[in-house]
This record gives C-alpha cells, structure tokens and sequence, in this order.
C-alpha cells in the first residue's frame, strides 16, 4: 500500500488552500485582533460546499471522505486556527449526533441546512461541573407530555452564537448518572435560550465561544436526539469523530507556523548565510517536519479507518493527543527560529504560538485521550461499584441542599429562608385550604413532638396559612397525642408528601417520618438540635426553637387572604429504556455460554475489557472447550 | 396394535403420545401430555428419523415393524440424542442388527455416553453440515442446529418431498391424541399457548441459536413443505405463521402490548393491590391484562406469559427481609432463560421493613439483560390505605402510557 492521498484529496485540499490564502490569511491578523468572527469567510464556505464534506449528497452534503474533511480543517488551520475549529465544531459537533442518530425527518430539518452550509451547528456538552466527565452534567430536561423544558446552561461552546442549530446534551432522569442524560436538538431563538458573554482567549481568537443559558426552554418532543438516556453514548460517539476534527486542526497550525519558520529561516542571514544552512535551525527544521509527518499520518489513517467503518477510537485519540502534542513543540520552535520577531504581534507564528494551545485542551484534554488510549490496551478498570448500589449511600430523603441559615438574628434568618424561597419560585399569595389530604397538597406544614402542647397548634396552623400549606404531622402527634386526625399524619405506613414544598416543625426525622417525604421537592426543617437526623434530609433549615421560629415565619410569608392555588402539576419521573450493551456477545455453539468482554475470562487467564477478537486463536469455551471459532455473535 | 398416520406418500409417522407423565423433563407439568414423534421412510432403503421416549417403546416398536411390514431397516438417522427421543436407539438396534445409524459427531460421542451400543464395524456414518444422503429417491441434506438447545442438534431436510425434520424445533407441548396436522386443529386457540410454554421453557435461553438456525432455513425456505418436529403436530400449511412465532420468541419480542402482573400475597393483601391495578389497567382501557398468584402457578406458565407481554408488573411481599422466595425463583428462571426487552413496574409490601422492591428491581437492573424497571414503585405496608392506593392508581396511569408508547 502506498501511504498517499489521493489525486482527488490533493486537488481539494489545492482549492481550500486558495480560498483560505485569499480570503482568510490576509484579515487573520485583524481576526485575531478583533476578536472577530469571519462571517463573510464562512458564508463562502458553506456555497463551496465545505461545510458538508463527510454527508452523502442526499442529505446535501458533498458526500466526500473523512481524510477530505480532515485536509479542509487542516488546510484552514494552516492560515488561521479559529478558521480550523469553526469548520470542525460545526461539522463533527454540530452536524454528525444528526446525521448518526437522528430520524429521517430530523435528518431532513437539520442535516441537510447544515450540510448545505445555510446554518451553522454547534454542540453543548460542556458544564462548570462536567468537563472532562459528563456524569456531572447538571443542565435538565423535564418532559411535560409534549416537550422537554429545558434549564441550565453550558460553557466554552465553539461557534456559539454564530450557530443556529445546537446539540444540548441534558438530564432527564436525575440520580442514575450517565443513564439518565439524553441529547436533545435546540434551535437559536428557540424561547427562553440565550447566550452569555463571549470569552476573551488566548487564542483562536476569531472563533466565537459563548455560554448557552437554558431558562425554561420548550424544547419539542420530536427533538430528542436517539432514545431517552442516550445522550452520553451519543456525545462519547461524537467525540470520537470529532478528535480527528480537532487533530486537524492541530496539524493545520503546526503546518502553517512550519511553513513560516521555513521561509524566515531561508530569508533571515547570519554569519554570512542564511540561518536555514546552520545546523542549529536545519535540525530544528528537521525534526519539526518530522513531527507533522507522522501526526499527518495518524490523522489521516484514523480518518480512513472511520470512513470505513472500522474501529477508530484509539486511534483517533492518539492523533488528537500526538497532533496537538507536537503542534505546540511546533509552534515554540517556529518562534524560536524567528527570534525576537517572533515575539512581536502581526507576526503568524506569534499567533500561532497562541492558536495551538487549545488543542491541546479541548474535546477532550490530551490526559483524557491518554485514559482513551489506554483503556484499549489494558481494557477498562474492573467494573467498580454500580450507581445502582451507590444510590443507597447520602441521605434517605436523597441529595438534598442542606443549606442552615445560621447568620445573625431569628427574624435574619427567616427573611433569609423566605428570601431563597421565593428565588426559588414559590408564591406565597397562593394557597390551598389547611385540610387538604396530604396526598394532594403540594404544600404541607408538618409538626412533631416538639410542638408541646395543644394550643401551640393553633400557631402550627396559622403558618400553614401563611405558607399556602395544608396541615400535617409525625406518627406520634397524631396517634398519640391525637392532636390531628390519624390521616393527616405524614411518613411510610401513613400518608406520603409528593408535593413541592415541606415544613418540618420539630421533627428529628425519624427514618419511618423521613421515607415518607422522600419524594418532596423542597423540604425545609425547623428543629432547636442541630444533629437532628433532619437537617441531612432537608434543603434548607434553621436552628431554633419552633416556638419562636413559627410565628416569625408565619409574618414573613404574610398572613393575608391566599388567593387559591391552580390544581398541582406533578412532575412525572421519567424512566429512559435499558438500553442494549454497545459491544457484541459472542455465545458458544457447544454450550451457550456468553462472552463478555467486561469481564474477560479469569480462568482462561483473559483480562476483563478484552475485546472477542484480541482473544488469543488457541482461547477455548472456559465451559465445554469448543474452540474460538464455534462461538456466534449477537 | 400399531397406531400410525400417513404424512406424505411413503413417509409414516410412527410415534407415541404421553398422558400418564407429569413433569415433562421431571420440572414442567405437561396437563395435556405430549408427543414423541418419530418418522418412517419407506424409499429403496428404509429410514427412521429419531425414536421415541422409553415410556412409548413398546407402542413405537409395534408401530415401526407394521410400517416396516418384513423389510429391514436400513438407516436411524438421529438429529437430536436427548432421551425423550433417544432412549429407544437401543432397543431397535437389538431387533435390527442390520441398521446403520447416520448422525454427526456430537451425537455419537453422547450415545457413547448415554451407553448405547453403536460399535459394530460400519454401523455407523457420520455426517456433518452440507453433506447429503440419498435413500433411493429421497436425498437429504443435514444443517447442525448448535444449542437448540443442545449442542449435537441438527435438522435434516429431505429435498425430494420438502420435509424438514426440525428436531426440537417447532415442537409443541400436548399430545396428539390422533391428530397428526397443524391444520387439523385449531392452533392459535388451543395449542399456541402450549407451544410457547414449551419453547420459551425448553429453549429460551439459546435465542441467538435459533435466530442462527432461522437464518440458515430462510435460504432454503421455498425448498421447506412440510415441516415435522419431534413434538405436537405436524406443519403443512401456513408455515411462516409459525416461524413468525418463533423469530418473536427468539429476539425475545413481546407478542402482546400488555400486562402481566404476578402477585405473591401471604394473607391476601397483595393479591387485593394486585386485583385494584388490574381492574385500573381495564378501566384505563387496556385490554390485555393477565394476572397470576405466583404460588399456585407454576413458574413454566409465568415465564412463558413473560415472553408473551411487553410489560410485566411483580407485586410481592417482603419475606425474611427479602424476596418472598416463589418470586424469587421466578426472577432466577427469567435469568436462566435469558428472558430480556421487557419493561418491569414493581410493586412491594411490607409490615415493618418493606424490602422486596429494592431488591427485585435490583436483580432486574444487574442480572437480566435491557430489562426496563418504571421508576412509579409502590410500596404498600401492610393493606393498601389512600396513600398507596393513590400511588398504585398513578402507576396504572404510567403502565398504560408506557404500553402505548411502544
């Protein structure tokens, strides 16, 4: 085989290299300086056809390779880096989740705009708390029955909010980690979706990067990206292919700051020659070619394998980590060679310098790819404990806030209570009569032993009028001291709280009490010993006696006429399908044993994370000892 | 007497039907008993395909010697060794010393095992996939059938007349009781339930093998007639009905938008839960709604009606702080049998320390595979009062969307 693109690759990557020395190179200085985003540049390379290289013609695209693609990003980056990544988010983040696993008719509405260049795309993955792990993505996504509201926000999203259509990766079903994110396809303009304010880089400065804020977006039903709960193998699958996007990118201003340093050093005399002919640059020269023909190779050889369909993850995580590696010792010995020219601004390799770094950092850190590349050689770490399990540990009321409002004076700290109550929505001119059932309150006042004596009820139920809230209790307040009727008694062999908001008065919190508001929105606990078990289980709290506490509050929610509440919504939890496992079984023909690669074969001496075709040709059935090749896949 | 029917031309069942056995593999019960088919070929060599149940032996010895009418009898070509149509292999080599048996490597080395005396020089012919054998007029070809659901099975096709001999495949619970066709009875109503009983039972686990098996007959399904198995009758019509059947149970599909619940009561007041969100279900307007109690049905049944809906409700009460052990066993077999794709609401009852939902929905979540577990528990202590009679009416609500989401 002869390690060579093709006539066809050459002849676009001549038409790129145009187009970009023409009408890029010479405002990249400008870009740069600006801040500017090359919005007359990408307009021309969406009716050139480049900004749908890898999607079949069909659904507009060029219906070209992905080395094609690749040599467009590369040639990009080549005369301006921000160029390069405009090219690969929009093409490998914003494009490919739809084109990989949208429906037709989401094919139809979005691929094809943006294969056609007439829009740009952009993927939100990225959260304060969710990096380089999706697991802590904390955006939401609450299906109301026609559309998934969406809340929360996303930071250093490229080409926002020059993008108009965006890939949101969300949470749908809170608690069960990665399982419970799915991906969803949100428009610019769609209500409520705003961006933050573009950052201040360091580099690929003419790139636009913004925040996406999410405030109670309604996102249509039909612009679920694949099922419910496949967000994170939907991001994961798309940032395999957009590595080599970025990779690309790398080797494009490796390239270009090569190419500089090369005609500065031909040019630039020393000693009576050019600096070129003394060794001390020749070699620089050398080694930095030598660099950017390897990372060319690795990039373009994980293009050729995803183009056809083979495994490409290691190896386009090692192209992304090796190209972005040597990009920066690149870069350092371009300005190196240019002396202090280089270190002067209008200067390419000064910029350059700068470009690089990112790609080093994002879509992935280059110690995330590492983990990447390793885990194909030593397979994954043996299966640690399952969420399943480790949902049991915390609180039985589940992750709760557990905000004490401990500063200054009782009055302070119930404004402050009633402060953050507000801000997080509750109206408090609304209310629902006091003997509601509990079942159906979506507020409920709730007192335990701690309340003494009987008239001391009368004050627990002018806060519950205050409050908008029905009047509830603790087992023993109703079945002992029959303050309240037996069915107004909250906890697990009483009445359950599915409502929104949970005053528990004097309550400890029993575990009994506590399994009984395990569902409640917002739990808030007003007891005088701070080690109650309550305060773990609450969102918010004040250390006091309740006595004190109760009438304070009730004044602080207003004590005037409630104008009654509109019915309850209840938000409906929603439970994405188990999904099938995405690697193959294999199941042997002489006993209908399994083998699972995530866990191997300990007697055969097979480490778990062994794929089936790196077991070794001799491996028999750790069951019957058929041989390899009696075993079926599934 | 002899008790024969005709298949085709010169092609005779000789087989036995079975009332007097209770436990079909000594663990299904079997209230309408079952078939041990075997068939005899009367060509220029004479060829009986698999034998019968040692139960049967004395009425399928009288029957192949009354087919056989003086000739000898030149092949025994077995496709399947488990005894229930193996065990008789013995006995008519006794009275035909001149048969040679033709089957595949697996086959022998388990006769061997199984001690039958099939050593004579010659007495054997070994076969493998592809190869085939003419009989005179008839030829036969051989395709190995791995896990269905035994590791020597193979069907043998006769491409003279069509006949596929499909080994355990197809079979059916319910003896024959002088009916020989498929389409002498009426099927979808009094045998489909059966069939699947046994099928999902018997070779449940081993779906990827018969998907396997599958793809090899659709190549030469324009080739398949009739197709006869060693259990229940005998397919001459309608064909792909069956194989559809089949290809469900197999990617282990529901058949039914519906669902089961399976309720275990000690003092009755599960099984009310369990009749209070069944009748929700019908008043919700879902009309496939089936329930058993767990401890009067035999788990055969569960599992099988498990293959049957596409949602599945398990109600029980929490025992020893643990699974009430009739569920239990029932969450075992669906594992053993690789049951999967089904969508699961779960629904507990405690007096002090209600425990069984977490753990059912547990050994859903980590042993079986793609199964769906409705976040909507309820949980009951001790009766159903408001509250969990409120939470069991919202879990009806979240079944019916569930179901007609799919």
């Amino acid at each position: 085989m002869l390690f060579k693109t093709t006539e066809e690759h050459e002849a676009l990557r001549s038409k790129v290299r145009k187009f970009a020395e023409s009408e890029i190179k010479p405002i990249a200085f400008m870009l740069d300086q600006n801040n500017e985003f090359p919005t007359e540049a990408v307009k021309q390379l969406g009716e050139m056809g480049l900004l749908g290289i890898p999607y079949p013609k069909e659904y507009g695209g060029a219906g070209l390779d992905y080395i094609s693609y690749a040599i467009a990003v590369e040639e990009l980056a080549r005369v301006d880096g921000g160029s390069g990544v405009i090219l690969s988010a929009h093409t490998s983040l914003g494009a490919w989740p739809i084109f990989g696993f949208g429906t037709e008719e989401q094919k139809k509405k979005y691929l094809v705009p943006l294969a056609q260049g007439k829009k740009l795309g952009a993927l939100g993955l990225t959260e304060p708390n969710a990096g380089s792990d999706a697991s802590g993505t904390q955006t939401t996504a609450v299906f109301n029955g026609d559309h998934y509201i969406l809340n929360g926000g996303k930071i250093f999203i490229t080409n926002a909010d020059k993008a108009e259509v965006y890939i949101v990766i969300a949470v749908t079903t809170p608690g069960i980690g990665t399982k419970g994110i799915s991906a969803f396809i949100v428009e610019k303009g769609f209500k409520g979706f705003t961006f933050g304010d573009h950052y201040d880089k360091l580099g690929i400065r003419s790139s636009s990067t913004a925040e996406l804020i999410f405030n109670n977006v309604k996102v249509p039903k039909e612009n679920l990206l694949g099922k419910e709960g496949e967000g994170f193998r939907i991001a994961m699958a798309t940032l395999d292919g957009g590595r080599i996007g970025i990779a690309a990118q790398a080797l494009g201003i490796a390239q270009g700051a090569y190419e500089s340093a090369v005609d500065y050093a031909l040019e630039r005399e020393q000693f009576g020659k050019a600096i070129a002919y003394q060794q001390a640059i020749s070699f620089k020269l050398a080694d930095m070619a030598t660099k950017l023909r390897s990372a060319r190779l690795l990039v373009y050889s994980a293009a050729e394998l995803k183009e056809n369909h083979e495994p490409f993850g290691m190896e386009s995580a090692m192209a992304k980590q090796y190209a972005s590696d040597i990009a920066l010792e690149v870069v350092n010995d371009a300005v190196q060679i240019y002396g202090g020219n280089g270190y002067l601004k209008g200067m390419d390799v000064e910029r350059m310098y700068r470009d690089a770094k990112i790609t080093t950092i994002y879509e992935g850190t280059n110690e995330i790819q590492r983990i990447v590349i390793a885990s194909h050689i030593v397979g994954k770490a043996p299966k640690e404990e399952s969420y399943a399990k480790k949902k049991g540990s915390g609180a039985v009321t589940g992750e709760r806030k557990k905000q004490i409002f401990s500063d200054g004076t009782p009055q302070e700290q119930v404004n402050a209570l009633v402060e953050t109550l507000k801000k997080d929505g509750f109206d408090f001119t609304i209310g629902i009569p006091v003997d509601t059932p509990i079942i159906d309150a979506e507020r409920v006042v709730s007192v335990g032993k701690g309340i003494g004596s009987k008239e001391n009820m009368d004050i627990a139920i002018e806060l519950a009028k205050a409050a908008g809230a029905a009047i509830g209790s603790s087992r023993p307040v109703a079945e002992t001291l029959r303050y309240l009727p037996l069915n107004r008694y909250v906890g697990m062999s009483g009445q359950k709280f599915k409502g929104n908001l949970y005053f528990a008065l004097g309550i400890s919190g029993a575990g009994q009490h506590l399994k009984g508001i395990k569902e409640a929105n917002t739990i808030v606990a007003i007891n005088n010993n701070p080690n109650a078990p309550i305060f773990k289980n609450a969102d918010y709290g004040i250390v006091g006696d309740i006595l004190t506490i109760m009438p304070l509050l009730t004044k602080a929610l207003g004590t005037e006429e409630k104008k009654p509440a509109p019915p309850m919504v209840r938000m409906k939890k929603r439970t994405p399908k188990k999904l099938a496992k995405n690697y193959k079984i294999q199941i042997c023909n002489g006993c209908g044993y399994e083998y699972d690669q995530e866990l191997g074969d300990d007697e055969g001496g097979i480490r778990a994370g062994t794929t089936f075709d790196k077991l070794p040709e001799e491996w028999i059935c750790p069951v019957c000892g058929e041989a390899k090749d009696q075993f079926i896949e599934i | 007497m002899n008790c024969v029917r005709l298949v085709t031309d010169d092609l005779y069942w000789v087989g036995t039907n079975e009332h007097r056995l209770a436990l079909f593999e000594n663990i299904h019960p079997i209230p309408r008993g079952v078939s041990y088919n075997s068939y005899l070929l009367l060509d220029k060599k004479t060829v009986l395909f698999d034998t019968v149940d040692w139960a049967g032996g004395r009425q399928f010895l009288e029957n192949v010697e009354y087919v056989l009418d003086g000739r000898p009898l030149d092949y025994l070509l077995i496709n399947h060794l488990e005894p229930d149509h193996a065990a008789s292999i013995d006995e008519i080599l006794v009275r035909h010393p001149e048969t040679v048996v033709i089957s595949n490597e697996k086959a022998f080395m388990l006769m061997h095992q199984f001690g039958f005396h099939i050593d004579g020089e010659g007495k054997t012919i070994e076969v493998s996939e592809g190869d085939t054998f003419s009989f005179g007029d008839h030829t036969v070809t051989f395709v190995s059938a791995p896990m269905v659901h035994w590791p020597e099975a193979m069907v043998t096709l006769d491409v003279t007349n069509g006949v596929l001999f499909s080994a355990d495949a197809f079979g059916t619970f319910g003896a024959l009781d002088g009916k020989l066709f498929a389409d002498e009875v009426d099927f979808d109503k009094d045998w489909l339930d059966e069939a699947r009983r046994y099928l999902t039972n018997i070779v449940g686990k081993y779906g990827p093998h018969i998907q396997a098996l599958l793809g090899k007959a659709s190549a030469v399904l324009d080739k398949i007639k009739i197709v006869a198995p060693l259990h229940g009758p005998v397919w001459r019509t309608d064909l792909l009905y069956f194989i559809d059947k089949y290809d469900k149970w197999s990617r282990y599909e529901p058949e039914e938008k519906g669902v089961l619940i399976i309720y275990a009561s000690m003092y009755g007041n599960t099984e009310a839960a369990a009749m209070k969100l069944a009748s929700h279900l019908s008043e919700g307007g879902l009309n496939k709604v089936a329930v058993y109690d767990v401890s009067s049905t035999h788990v055969s049944y569960l599992i099988s009606e498990t293959f049957k809906y596409s949602h599945v409700v398990i109600a029980s009460v929490t025992y020893n702080l643990g699974i009430f052990p009739p569920i239990h066993n029932y969450l075992i077999d669906m594992k053993a049998l690789n049951l999967q794709k089904r969508t699961f609401a779960v629904v507990e009852n405690g007096s002090w320390a209600p425990k069984a939902g977490d753990l059912i929905e547990e050994f859903l979540n980590e042993e079986l595979k793609e199964m769906t577990v409705l976040s909507s528990r309820v949980t009951v202590n001790s009766s159903l009062n408001e509250s969990s009679g409120r939470e069991l009416y919202e879990l009806a609500e979240a079944l019916i969307e569930s179901v007609n989401e799919e």
